[in-house]
């Protein structure tokens, strides 16, 4: 889903173009880890797409002769408590995840990219109240903030999504106000405004465009960070609720299974862990392509 | 004469420092005429570009023009609304600037960029805009303009890019260009096409040029008056031929004989302007060239001399002046142009 993010960016550059984004492009794809991590999140989404579809099992189809079932041929990667197929669940789960990490991220770019523009752009009066903001935010506990929200909104998917950005977007707002704040300087800028532009030109057309680099970075990078924080709102119990497997709900009740059923809490652990290796060397590797001091 | 098209009067722009306000603009009054080139001379710091972006409030914090008119079309630029000297600026007044490095937004087309200032005041279509995009580049020499429009600014050479900021000035036809050094940036034989573009753009199109440079020789050719700048104050302003052949305030004399010379005799040393441009902060009593000047006489610690007309259209502010300066202090033939020198008040013998 990052490389979606990734390909939105480059779109308007043509290939035959000698760009910031085709050099980006170029300097990627020689990053192996990040080459790797790709090809995994495409799969990831493949699976994730496949899952709405079809599933080996459904997902919570119970089976009584079947709990805690170790893997075998007929359930690849066992059954849990209620004889259900881990393989399954860990597919729909992947849904609950990407669209997490992902949407997460789209409000947090939503909500941050247009405050940090307006606070480092204009400064004054308005960059100290959302300095003022941001650092009380960050004064709050984040799994308190979470935890808190979704009581109050209600557990779903949803509202999970909500409780990540009120904790996450603080992050990108603050990059996106100090990429303003020294993008405003520059002579280009200048130039714009002798030109006659209007300031929500300058900001969206020229000072956003100049920082897109590092906001796609940042936005990458938070993936991980959102899908993780789900996991454990999820393996808390206040995440989303069954019968929506997450991964980590589903650790949560392979924990309570640990010593007979180990493959319950391993399964899911180690699709967490990949998904999330590869969320940040994708985004590593996006950092080091994207970063004009790294032109090799 | 024609009415002038623009009438700067007292303007006066201030930085607020921690030690008190710098006026880094301090009375300047100009008129610049239709289908003129002014040029606007002065060292670092001399308030020269400042002038330039009070015109178009362009001021950078914490800058702030505390006062005077900038008047345009009967209308005072300093009063009009925010969105009205938005539509002004690209539109009626356009300004190109010295970097064209970093005057164009890297991530952007050049193409796409000049079509946006006519798009910014609504004078075309998107199309339209392209094709008259590629006609301007066709204009200030670009080869290739149809496959140059494409390019990004990386892509292009510092005097291509340069003409593009022309292009880009020149798109919604002002009927001014202020140009704030220009050449700067760019190496010498590029220096002189650009200079030779700006000329022709003058002449054929009618586009009132101001040119601001530290650098005499770009005046010489291309202008045909000049305003000289010392410390925020204008000191002395003219036709050029006039001021080159017979410069009447000492600081333009200086500058003038500070230009190298080819025909100068071998392992004669450069002149400069000893001393150093005054701090801003306290600028000095009097005429502020004083502590600098070779021909200071004592009522220049004191008093400040005003601008006036000493040569029919030449207007200098000085106590002396150079006519006075040539005939009394022997000034053509002086080598040791020290502070003081020709008038004999040395630094230790000023009385405060």
């Amino acid at each position: 889903m990052a490389t979606a993010a990734a390909v939105v960016a480059v779109r308007p550059i043509e290939p035959e173009q000698a760009s910031l984004w085709s050099d980006a492009w170029r300097r990627l794809r020689r990053n192996r880890f990040a080459l790797v991590a790709s090809i995994y999140l495409l799969l990831l989404v493949a699976v994730a797409l496949i899952s709405t579809v079809w599933t080996p099992y459904r997902m919570s189809a119970v089976g009584i002769t079947e709990t805690y079932a170790p893997p075998t041929a007929a359930h690849l990667l066992g059954s849990d408590e209620l004889g259900r197929d881990i393989l399954s669940r860990l597919m729909v789960g992947a849904q609950v995840s990407l669209i997490v990490g992902v949407g997460t991220q789209i409000l947090v770019l939503a909500v941050g990219v247009p405050i940090g523009l307006l606070a480092g752009y204009y400064r004054g009066w308005l960059d100290q109240i959302v300095t003022f903001i941001i650092n009380v935010f960050y004064g709050i506990p984040d799994l308190l903030v979470a935890m808190i929200l979704v009581f109050i909104l209600g557990p779903s998917l949803r509202n999970i999504i909500i409780a990540i950005v009120a904790t996450r977007w603080m992050d990108m707002a603050r990059l996106v106000r100090g990429q303003a704040m020294s993008l405003r300087e520059r002579e280009f800028v200048e130039a714009g405004r002798a030109a006659g532009a209007r300031p929500i030109k300058m900001l969206f057309g020229h000072i956003l465009p100049n920082a897109l680099g590092p906001i796609i970075v940042q936005a990458t990078l938070g993936i991980p960070a959102a899908i993780l924080f789900e996991a454990f709102l999820s393996f808390l119990g206040v995440g989303v609720q069954p019968p929506t497997p997450s991964w980590g709900s589903m650790a949560n009740e392979g924990v309570m299974a640990i010593q007979y059923a180990p493959h319950m809490v391993i399964a899911p652990s180690i699709a967490l862990s990949l998904t999330l290796m590869a969320f940040n060397f994708l985004g590593d590797g996006l950092r080091d392509a994207l970063d004009p001091r790294s032109r090799r | 004469m024609a009415a002038p098209i623009l009438r700067v009067r007292n303007l006066r722009t201030q930085f607020s420092t921690d030690q008190g306000p710098v006026t880094a603009v301090d009375n300047v009054s100009f008129d610049l005429y239709p289908g003129e080139s002014l040029g606007i001379v002065g060292e670092s710091g001399s308030g020269k570009s400042v002038t330039a972006l009070s015109i178009l409030r362009l001021v950078p914090d914490p800058g702030r023009t505390v006062g005077g008119s900038v008047l345009f079309h009967e209308q005072d630029l300093l009063q009009v609304s925010d969105e009205e000297i938005r539509e002004i600026r690209g539109r009626d007044i356009a300004m190109i600037f010295q970097d064209p490095q970093s005057s164009l937004n890297p991530v952007l087309r050049t193409g796409f960029q000049i079509d946006e200032a006519m798009l910014a005041h609504k004078q075309a279509t998107p199309r339209q805009a392209r094709t008259r995009t590629i006609e301007l580049l066709r204009r200030v020499r670009i080869p290739a303009a149809e496959t140059r429009v494409r390019d990004f600014p990386h892509q292009l050479s510092g005097g291509m890019r340069q003409r593009a900021m022309i292009a880009m000035g020149l798109a919604n036809s002002p009927a001014i260009l202020i140009a704030d050094e220009p050449t700067t940036a760019l190496d010498v034989t590029v220096q002189a096409q650009i200079l030779e573009l700006l000329g022709d753009l003058n002449r054929e199109l009618g586009t009132a040029i101001i040119m601001i440079t530290h650098n005499m020789g770009v005046v010489a050719g291309l202008c045909s008056r000049v305003i000289v700048m010392y410390a925020g104050q204008i000191v002395e302003q003219g036709p050029v031929d006039q001021i080159f052949d017979q410069p009447q305030h000492p600081y333009t004399w200086s500058l003038l004989r500070s230009i190298p010379r080819v025909d100068a005799v071998r392992h004669e040393r450069l002149r400069s302007i000893e001393g150093m441009a005054p701090d801003l902060l306290h600028p000095p009593a009097g005429c502020r060239f004083h502590p600098r000047c070779p021909f200071r006489i004592e009522k220049c610690l004191t008093d400040e001399p005003r601008l006036e007309e000493i040569h029919p259209g030449q207007f200098a502010s000085c106590w002396v002046s150079m006519d006075r300066a040539r005939a009394e202090m022997n000034a053509n033939n002086l080598d040791d142009i020290s502070p003081g020198a020709a008038s004999g008040l040395k630094p230790g013998e000023i009385i405060p």
